[in-house]
């Protein structure tokens, strides 16, 4: 069964006069995932989530949310979403409840059910106890909290959330990161913006990679670690004998290439490309121990998402 | 183009024209507006500025009206009372309407709230009310707390009801239109600051520059028509004049109070022509209530429509 598909976009495209903001970007994002859309600064992350959240309107190509069109549907599109931009917009004079309280409204939820929709959301994002505190008064932190609170007011299906642990400190950036998770596990469809991948590893199901305004991949993490990085990397360091481990290494299936590689404090190493699993891995030692060949060091050289990022974007933009 | 039939349901839409205690932005502004100390220092002094005026105005015609005749003549210290403390009504409320307007939406965009509301269900027009309707309650609470003192007048004689009826409907009517200008101008403004330089400069317009604009055209013209012993110039001259008047609040309340006096009418006054003949025209506070509340509605169509604009 075809997964559905809540955000879906077909050759978006948006330009300002001569400069492409996004080209030809097509996302899929399905319902229930946690959704990391990761690209440098200024590769058109805004500007995707602008047209999601009917803000602007695209120059080509088609977007839908929750199967409405963001152009010809844009109520329906804002009944189901919740957006959080990268900047908290408050209002000078007003009490942390009043906020919530305005948002519903504007939301039209009905006066009655608004007090015990804030206590909730305040109680979800734990602020119960600044209820009554100007909203200028909080901290980042507790600000983009408050904000989150606000994303859900309505029940949208879908939060689309730019860059929400920017510029917050650790606590604080973990804080939301649970809070995302916890959506997530409310049933909520989270499609959110980074720049900084550690932040979108630990807790996403789905990743797509946007530079200079073009998707570069896109999919599961997993599938997004395969297409990225097809081979393992073994890092081997040999007392001797090189180019007899190296030769050795060449014939055993699932090796596509070995390398020779810069000399660490005066030993030998290589590095094997290798597509096999676990049990492939060990084979490998086996093998050179069979053959009497030295091995120092054995080791796989682990890839976490930032090198996958870095592979993925080639720094065009930045 | 598919809209999933199940989705529609949930998705009821409720009149744009719903209640005002319905209406956030109303509900919003009004909690901020009388926050604090800010309204009620406002509302202090406006009111201190015009007890001290009208406590001068009372010594200087007291004055003036005793000498003049040996007895006083009250009803006239009550009339030029009333008068004085609508004019300065008029120039305070010229003032401060649109002071509450002018950063009413650019105010949205500089604290980054304006794409906020944007993304949620409240209409365009919902929005312009809220902020137009809570702006002009507060203009309300101004002269309704000038009231009183209005009322001094009455302690002379002099004045009718009539007379305070209409002075209060222009005066909410100005307050309309300027707040609207307000509005309108913020609306298409990105800073405040912008936004309140235009609305200011189209207040003084309409109140000072438009009236000495116009009139000097016409004087120049009417010299010339006063020598041909016609009336159909004449006739054409008095309702060029007429139409001035009614642009300018301040005029049309001074003519208005001109013809309530002298011909004791509300709706129509006769003029007696040159020649003998007499003309009947309409009371001016007439032609200007429709014409301001007609340029209220245009000031307000274009704001909301620039407010439901998508960026391009």
């Amino acid at each position: 069964m075809a997964e559905e598909l809540i955000i879906e976009t077909h050759g978006l495209v948006k330009r300002y006069g001569k400069l492409v903001a996004v080209n030809n970007l097509s996302l899929k994002v399905p319902r229930g995932a946690i959704y990391g859309f990761v690209g440098p600064n200024g590769a058109g992350k805004t500007t995707t989530m602008r047209i999601l959240t009917t803000l602007i309107t695209p120059t080509a190509g088609d977007a839908y949310v929750a199967g409405y069109s963001v152009v010809d549907y844009p109520r329906e599109v804002r009944r189901a979403i919740g957006y959080m931009p990268d900047f908290f917009g408050v209002y000078d004079d007003m009490k942390v409840w009043e906020y919530l309280d305005f948002f519903a409204a504007c939301y039209e939820i009905p006066e009655r059910e608004r007090p015990g929709l804030i206590n909730d959301l305040l109680a979800l994002v734990d602020l119960t106890h600044r209820r009554d505190d100007m909203v200028e008064k909080l901290s980042r932190g507790m600000k983009q909290r408050l904000s989150l609170a606000r994303t859900l007011a309505h029940d949208p299906d879908v939060l689309i959330l730019d860059e929400p642990a920017s510029g917050l400190d650790p606590r604080a950036r973990i804080e939301i990161r649970e809070l995302l998770v916890e959506m997530a596990r409310m049933g909520k469809t989270i499609f959110f913006s980074s720049h900084i991948l550690a932040d979108v590893a630990e807790i996403c199901t789905h990743l797509g990679i946007i530079e200079s305004g073009e998707i570069v991949a896109q999919g599961t993490v997993t599938d997004i670690r395969r297409q990225l990085m097809p081979a393992r990397e073994i890092l081997i360091t040999l007392l001797d004998q090189v180019d007899a481990a190296k030769a050795a290494l060449a014939q055993i299936a699932g090796v596509t290439g070995v390398h020779d590689m810069s000399d660490a404090h005066g030993r030998r190493r290589i590095r094997v490309d290798f597509t096999g699993d676990d049990e492939g891995v060990s084979q490998l030692l086996q093998t050179l121990s069979a053959r009497g060949i030295p091995v120092v060091n054995f080791a796989e050289e682990t890839h976490d998402l930032e090198t996958v990022f870095m592979r993925a974007t080639k720094g065009i933009v930045s | 183009m598919t809209a999933p039939a199940a989705k529609l349901g949930r998705g009821r839409r409720i009149g744009r024209w719903r209640p005002l205690t319905d209406n956030p932005v109303f509900i919003k502004e009004l909690r901020g507006r009388m926050r604090g100390a800010r309204a009620f220092v406002v509302l202090t002094f406006y009111l201190g500025l015009l007890g001290a005026f009208t406590g001068l105005m009372y010594l200087a015609v007291a004055e003036s009206a005793m000498s003049v005749s040996g007895q006083s003549n009250v009803g006239e210290v009550g009339r030029t009372l009333f008068v004085s403390i609508v004019a300065i009504e008029m120039l305070l409320v010229a003032f401060i309407a649109p002071a509450f307007t002018a950063g009413a939406i650019s105010s949205e965009r500089e604290h980054q709230t304006f794409d906020l509301l944007r993304t949620t269900l409240l209409g365009p027009t919902s929005f312009v009310l809220g902020k137009l309707l809570s702006a002009m309650l507060y203009v309300l609470l101004l002269l309704l707390a000038a009231v009183p003192l209005q009322s001094i007048a009455f302690f002379f004689g002099g004045v009718a009801e009539t007379e305070v009826i209409l002075s209060f409907v222009i005066l909410i009517v100005t307050a309309l239109l300027f707040s609207t200008v307000g509005i309108f101008f913020s609306s298409r403004a990105h800073r405040t600051l912008s936004a309140s330089v235009l609305t200011y400069t189209s207040v003084a317009f309409f109140t000072f520059g438009l009236p000495i604009m116009i009139g000097g055209v016409v004087l120049m013209f009417g010299f010339s028509i006063n020598n041909v012993q016609s009336t159909t110039p004449q006739i054409a001259l008095l309702y060029v004049l007429g139409a001035i008047i009614c642009t300018n609040p301040a005029a049309t309340a001074l003519l208005t109070q001109y013809v309530l006096l002298n011909q004791q009418t509300i709706g129509t006054f006769t003029y007696t022509l040159s020649g003998g003949e007499t003309l009947t025209l309409i009371s001016p506070w007439i032609p200007f209530t429709l014409l301001y509340l007609v340029l209220t509605v245009v000031f307000f169509a274009l704001a909301v429509r620039r407010v439901h604009q998508i960026e391009n």
